[in-house]
């Protein structure tokens, strides 16, 4: 889940598309991903804590409503914050059984409404093509029939077969043949069904449960009067669920997917519960660091542990961005992470941004080594003679030889291909493969080494899956040209 | 530590998905943040049946630095000068983050069927607008079909 671009849109072809408007209440407009470290604005607005920070240090308004804004006015929210948790945590798990069934359904393509219906279990099914005009269609189209079917063929699935229904009156009506219909039917019922107090134990209807009781049962507790629970506020926040005996949970929901869902439910609920501001850390205060010496500005660095490298611009950036962390690490976030975590979020901010900024220059090979964790040690040791006589040429030719291969690897592959034609059409999934490539910040970087290596370098051709190379090995044994070229790039950083 | 902040690659994918009517914009093969636009004459206006066409950039701090937008076809509009640029406020002072894209490319469209000669960016054509509107309409729709025919 993290690493795959979730959108809303992914509930459009869903049995329930308006979830699609929950998916993007639930996100910051700012990034577009799920609220991380909710923050309430004066004006009611709600972004991630970073986010708006952010913003805020280039424009003091809201990106909403353009009012004033100031950062000092930001409010955290933890009951959102929790929201969004529970909600990511059983997201996929929703998704998964709501979405349509399209693949493994057997009359691809079929559009007909009586064949769909005729199918078994599967006839949850609209096809797989079929856009959201389509399901309307179906829905109207059997919505004259669907009323007097309710009542009179409930429990006769078998005359149903040869005739259009609607969506939601199937699920009912083959709710005890597959699984899957069960679970979908438990949770159309959830909203109208007893669910048990996780604390009593008793059954209410949910509603009541969420509005009244609970705080009911909790208060009560808390005064000591039942003392057969313990009280909630003493649990810790990964406990294992004190509700659902199984005997009783299989009243209302079929299983597993439930059961994760309530583990996690509860362990939000008492993460709100016992949430507090955390009073521990002081605010960063915003510095006029601008107007300060450098090595006024080095002091202030210094006194956070913070690097002091770079020009007295990188250091304000740095500087910023740290106190951007900070504050909404330690006044905003529910679970505050070690300044240690921090750090190293700033340092991968700089190094993204390093790559960024170093697009045209010739230091791109310094970008390049400073995202690799490995080799950086060595590396920088190298460097600290890189303007001097002392440099070892061989020792960095030998700790980036394997980049060096690749990137002439690359390289040839890259002229010949524009010798082969340039006639290929770029497709689409050449476009998604670039989208991947570009993330990792070596992308860039890579090219442009390969433009000072290769004279003619064709960017169109970096798709490598058409070229077909007989012997990347082969090419790789001439020790002379490879070193001539590892030579330039030497001296080319050297001049830098 | 990606390069491309995953909002970019985000709004990419839905523009390329789920486009807007009369709006394409596709990134750059060499380029992410550098989009090709093109962007339908608005019905009803001046510039119905033309085809114009935009580059746009998202800088590296997009979204907190509105992205640069620039017609790349000669167009006679009050508010869009000879080198195309734009005066769009959206795109100046009143920049958000909440904005995006697709936003942006409505707004040019926007802007297109109704400009603003009141606040001009090419005075000449502005002038021309305020003083003789159907004359400047007539010229502006002969622009069109001369630089931004449909191919």
């Amino acid at each position: 889940m993290e690493n795959q671009i979730s959108d809303a849109s992914d509930f459009a072809h869903t049995r329930i598309p308006k979830l699609s408007q929950l998916d993007t209440l639930l996100r910051c407009h700012i990034c577009k991903d799920f609220l991380k470290v909710p923050v309430l604005t004066p004006c009611g607005h709600t972004f991630c804590s970073v986010c708006i920070r952010e913003y805020i240090n280039v424009q003091a308004k809201c990106p909403l409503c353009l009012t004033e804004l100031r950062d000092s006015m930001l409010r955290s929210e933890f009951l959102v914050s929790e929201i969004i948790d529970t909600y990511r945590s059983i997201r996929s798990d929703i998704l998964e059984i709501i979405k349509k069934p399209e693949d493994n359904a057997e009359s691809r393509g079929n559009t007909s409404l009586i064949e769909l219906g005729s199918e078994q279990d599967d006839s949850l099914i609209i096809d797989a093509d079929s856009n959201e005009d389509d399901d309307i269609q179906i829905i109207e189209s059997s919505g004259r029939k669907s009323l007097k079917r309710t009542t009179t063929d409930l429990t006769g699935s078998s005359s149903l077969r040869n005739g259009p229904r609607s969506k939601y009156f199937k699920t009912n009506s083959k709710a005890k043949r597959s699984s899957t219909a069960s679970r979908i039917d438990s949770m159309i019922k959830k909203s109208v069904e007893l669910v048990p107090c996780p604390i009593c134990e008793k059954y209410f209807p949910v509603k009541e449960l969420e509005r009244t009781h609970l705080d009911e049962c909790l208060t009560l507790q808390s005064l000591g009067r039942k003392p057969k629970e313990e009280p909630v506020k003493s649990k810790p926040v990964l406990k294992k669920p004190r509700v659902t005996p199984s005997e009783k949970s299989h009243l209302l929901r079929s299983h597993q997917d439930s059961k994760i869902e309530q583990d996690d439910s509860v362990s939000h609920v008492d993460k709100y519960l016992n949430s507090t501001a955390d009073t521990g850390h002081q605010r960063l205060p915003k510095l006029d660091l601008p107007s300060m010496t450098i090595t006024q500005v080095k002091q202030k660095l210094t006194n956070l542990g913070l690097s002091t490298n770079g020009s007295k611009q990188d250091m304000i950036a740095r500087y910023n961005y740290f106190e951007i962390l900070w504050n909404s690490n330690f006044c905003d976030s529910l679970n505050p992470v070690e300044v240690s975590e921090l750090k190293r979020q700033l340092l991968s901010w700089e190094a993204s941004r390093k790559v960024h900024n170093n697009k045209g220059s010739s230091n791109s090979i310094g970008a390049l080594m400073t995202s690799r964790s490995d080799t950086q040690h060595a590396y920088k040791k190298l460097l600290l003679n890189l303007k001097t006589d002392k440099f070892d040429r061989k020792g960095w030719c030998t700790l980036f030889r394997k980049q060096f291969r690749r990137l002439i690897k690359d390289a040839k592959k890259m002229r010949k291909a524009s010798i082969k034609g340039k006639e290929e059409v770029v497709s689409d999934k050449i476009q998604e493969d670039l989208i991947v490539k570009a993330e990792t910040p070596n992308q860039v970087t890579k090219e442009k080494i390969a433009d000072a290596v290769v004279e003619k370098p064709v960017p169109d051709s970096t798709n490598e899956e058409h070229v077909s190379d007989p012997s990347p090995e082969e090419q790789l044994t001439d020790p002379d040209l490879s070193m001539d070229l590892l030579d330039s790039l030497g001296t080319r950083s050297h001049s830098a | 530590m990606a390069s491309l902040p995953k909002r970019i690659i985000k709004e990419t994918e839905r523009l390329v998905t789920d486009p807007v009517p009369g709006i394409t914009a596709e990134p750059h093969d060499d380029n992410l943040r550098y989009f090709k636009v093109t962007i339908e004459g608005p019905a009803g206006s001046p510039y119905e049946n033309g085809l114009f066409h935009l580059e746009l950039y998202l800088p590296d701090d997009y979204p907190m630095e509105a992205p640069k937008v620039r017609f790349l076809t000669k167009i006679y509009h009050p508010n869009i000068d000879r080198l195309g640029r734009i005066c769009l406020d959206i795109l100046k002072t009143n920049w958000s983050p909440a904005l995006q894209i697709r936003t942006v490319l409505l707004s040019v469209q926007a802007l297109l069927a109704s400009p603003n000669p009141n606040d001009p960016l090419a005075n000449d054509v502005a002038e021309d607008w305020i003083k003789n509107e159907t004359g400047a309409k007539a010229k502006a729709k002969e622009w069109t079909s001369l630089y931004a025919k449909k191919e």
